[in-house]
């Protein structure tokens, strides 16, 4: 295989753009550009997360250039931000490109309540979504289904479970057509079969926020007021998209050759999207994608039962889905007459008013995004804006982005530690994992002020909303 | 001996061994105590066999194996006996029925290291948390 080299002359184009061009590598078809500021862009390059970058501008079939968002950070094969159109029918799909978190995503619920209702009962209410929506792994925990009921999950996604109301408020009404449940293996079926309304760990959790900011009159739409208390959900496709990832990038890994396709990493291992194996893998990812729309819908049916047991009944009735969106996915879209693949990994799609692919209720002012800040610090809702269509194949960020690894983070602060530290700012935590804990301290994480600033000076989004922590539910 | 090395995104092992096999041994050490919740557990032993085209991809095999064991029955293994034959490994993995955090996504090909470094073995594997 080809040896990739990072070396590498960041230019800057304007104020929140810079690139590498082609030319940098023989082997990089298209540049390689990032959005950030200009500490943004200094911190990108402390890791290998821009090497990877140039590896994805190498992909068969990439169109415009490789992207990343400002929340850029090392992954494997694609960076964590990394966004690439691939052209079609023959450009490449690559499983990595997508991730094994397939349709990792952030559902935001909004309560009738406002936090000085929500009042001494915070706490209680934390600790029921705890108990409501467990972490998921070995026993499982979650709601399990026999075989045709998982094949209809991974057919036909949210609505499975979901109402009317929230199914029209999730992006692609949570299915994403072509999914094909034999394309996904016994084995992934077998891990996903238990998992349904899990949330795994590492950086996915419960948030009950309050509405801090209102900075936009998209928020009204939205449904969204000053002091109101909401919920961000943050999950994915859980053992069943893991495993799909890890079955394709295999067959990948192997079937690859033979189309003459040579990478600077293996883990981008692709093939053509119109192959057998690219079209396989697309209806798998499709399927994994609907499961985890559909474990979206079921911890926020959780939620709502928690919202009832603790709030009332009127409570849960009237609590409310804004949006839910995908930031590790692969879809086909159209741009200045073209037809192509849009992989994001760890980016979120972000259209802007007037697009007919977002809920018509939103359709004057954009598509809602949902950017968690890290573990004590604020979120933010976002509107998709016009910029995203011209420069970045219709995406923005999805986090703050990581910039310390986890034993760095566990070095400088231990779990118990930093529960005493969040509980002392008033936020009410549960995680079963000290360790887990420590590894998502908020130092550890980018300055989301900063990445949202960024993003909405590009054009890609714009600020509606700035969300802050009342407690927080970890895996 | 192993290290969990320094990954902005990611978990990365770094495994340092006087022989092939105590290369996977040690692999399934650590990644038991990063997914274990709880000491404590049911004894349990698994068998496992797998075929790759290098002893890198097997070992990423044999990771990717004890993730989906974790994942379906909350098996975490202590100790294992390896028994490598040409393109083959056989693994009898004693270990636990027990909590598990289910942190660990995949075992990937990225950055993948498996050769011989003087007197020792060194492998290297980014797995995705």
């Amino acid at each position: 295989m080809p040896e990739s080299s990072s070396t590498f002359e960041l230019t800057q184009i304007d104020e929140t753009f810079w690139e590498i061009s082609a030319p940098a590598r023989p082997d990089m078809r298209v540049p390689a550009r990032v959005f950030a500021d200009g500490e943004l862009a200094q911190a990108i390059t402390r890791d290998e997360s821009l090497g990877q970058l140039q590896n994805v501008a190498t992909l068969p079939g990439v169109v415009g250039a490789a992207l990343a968002m400002p929340d850029i950070h090392q992954g494997y094969g694609f960076p964590v931000g990394g966004v690439a159109a691939m052209e079609l029918p023959d450009g490449v799909v690559s499983p990595g490109g997508v991730g094994y978190d397939i349709n990792c995503g952030v559902r935001l619920l909004a309560l009738p309540l406002t936090e000085s209702e929500l009042g001494d009962r915070r706490e209680a209410f934390v600790h029921e979504i705890a108990r409501s929506v467990p972490a998921g792994a070995g026993k499982g925990g979650g709601r399990s289904r026999d075989r045709a009921d998982l094949e209809r999950v991974l057919r036909e996604g949210s609505s499975v479970l979901g109402s009317d109301d929230d199914v029209e408020r999730t992006e692609s009404h949570g299915c994403l057509p072509g999914a094909d449940p034999d394309a996904v293996s016994e084995r992934a079926k077998e891990r996903g079969r238990g998992q349904l309304g899990t949330m795994g760990s590492g950086n996915h959790f419960v948030e009950v926020q309050r509405v801090d900011r209102v900075l936009d009159p998209a928020a009204e739409p939205f449904g969204l007021r000053e002091g109101q208390v909401t919920v961000l959900i943050h999950s994915g496709s859980r053992g069943l998209g893991h495993q799909v990832c890890t079955d394709y990038v295999k067959l990948m890994d192997e079937a690859m050759r033979r189309y003459g396709i040579e990478l600077p990493d293996r883990q981008l291992a692709c093939c053509p999207a119109s192959s057998p194996e690219g079209q396989a893998y697309l209806g798998a990812m499709a399927a994994s994608a609907n499961f985890a729309w559909t474990n979206r819908q079921a911890i926020a049916d959780a939620v709502r039962q928690a919202v009832g047991s603790v709030l009332g009944r009127q409570a849960a009735a009237e609590t409310r889905q804004v949006y839910d969106v995908a930031h590790n996915v692969a879809k086909e879209e159209e741009y200045d007459g073209r037809r192509v693949l849009v992989h994001r990994k760890g980016a979120t799609r972000a259209f802007p008013a007037g697009s007919g692919e977002i809920p018509e209720a939103y359709r004057d002012v954009g598509q809602p995004v949902f950017i968690p800040g890290s573990m004590g610090t604020a979120s933010y809702v976002l509107a998709g804006e016009a910029g995203s269509m011209t420069r970045s194949f219709g995406t923005t960020c999805h986090g703050a982005g990581r910039t310390l690894s986890r034993t760095a983070a566990r070095k400088r602060i231990a779990g118990s530690d930093l529960r005493r530290e969040l509980e002392a700012q008033g936020i009410v935590v549960r995680c079963p994992s000290p360790k887990g804990l420590a590894e998502e301290a908020p130092f550890a994480y980018k300055d989301v002020e900063r990445v949202v600033e960024v993003v909405e000076r590009a054009g890609l989004a714009r600020r509606v909303a700035r969300l802050v922590p009342l407690g927080v539910v970890k895996g | 001996m192993h290290e969990w090395e320094s990954h902005t995104g990611e978990a990365q092992l770094h495994v340092v061994a006087d022989t092939e096999e105590e290369v996977f041994g040690e692999a399934v050490d650590a990644l038991g105590r990063l997914v274990e919740l709880d000491r404590r557990g049911e004894p349990a032993r698994r068998q496992i066999s797998l075929q790759a085209p290098d002893r890198a991809s097997l070992l990423v095999e044999l990771l990717g194996e004890l993730v989906f064991l974790a994942d379906t029955e909350g098996f975490v293994g202590d100790r294992a006996e390896i028994r490598l034959e040409g393109d083959r490994l056989e693994a009898r993995i004693d270990g636990r029925l027990t909590r598990v955090d289910p942190l660990v996504k995949a075992a990937t090909y990225h950055d993948l290291r498996f050769e011989r470094s003087g007197e020792v073995w060194d492998a290297r594997v980014v797995l995705d948390v």
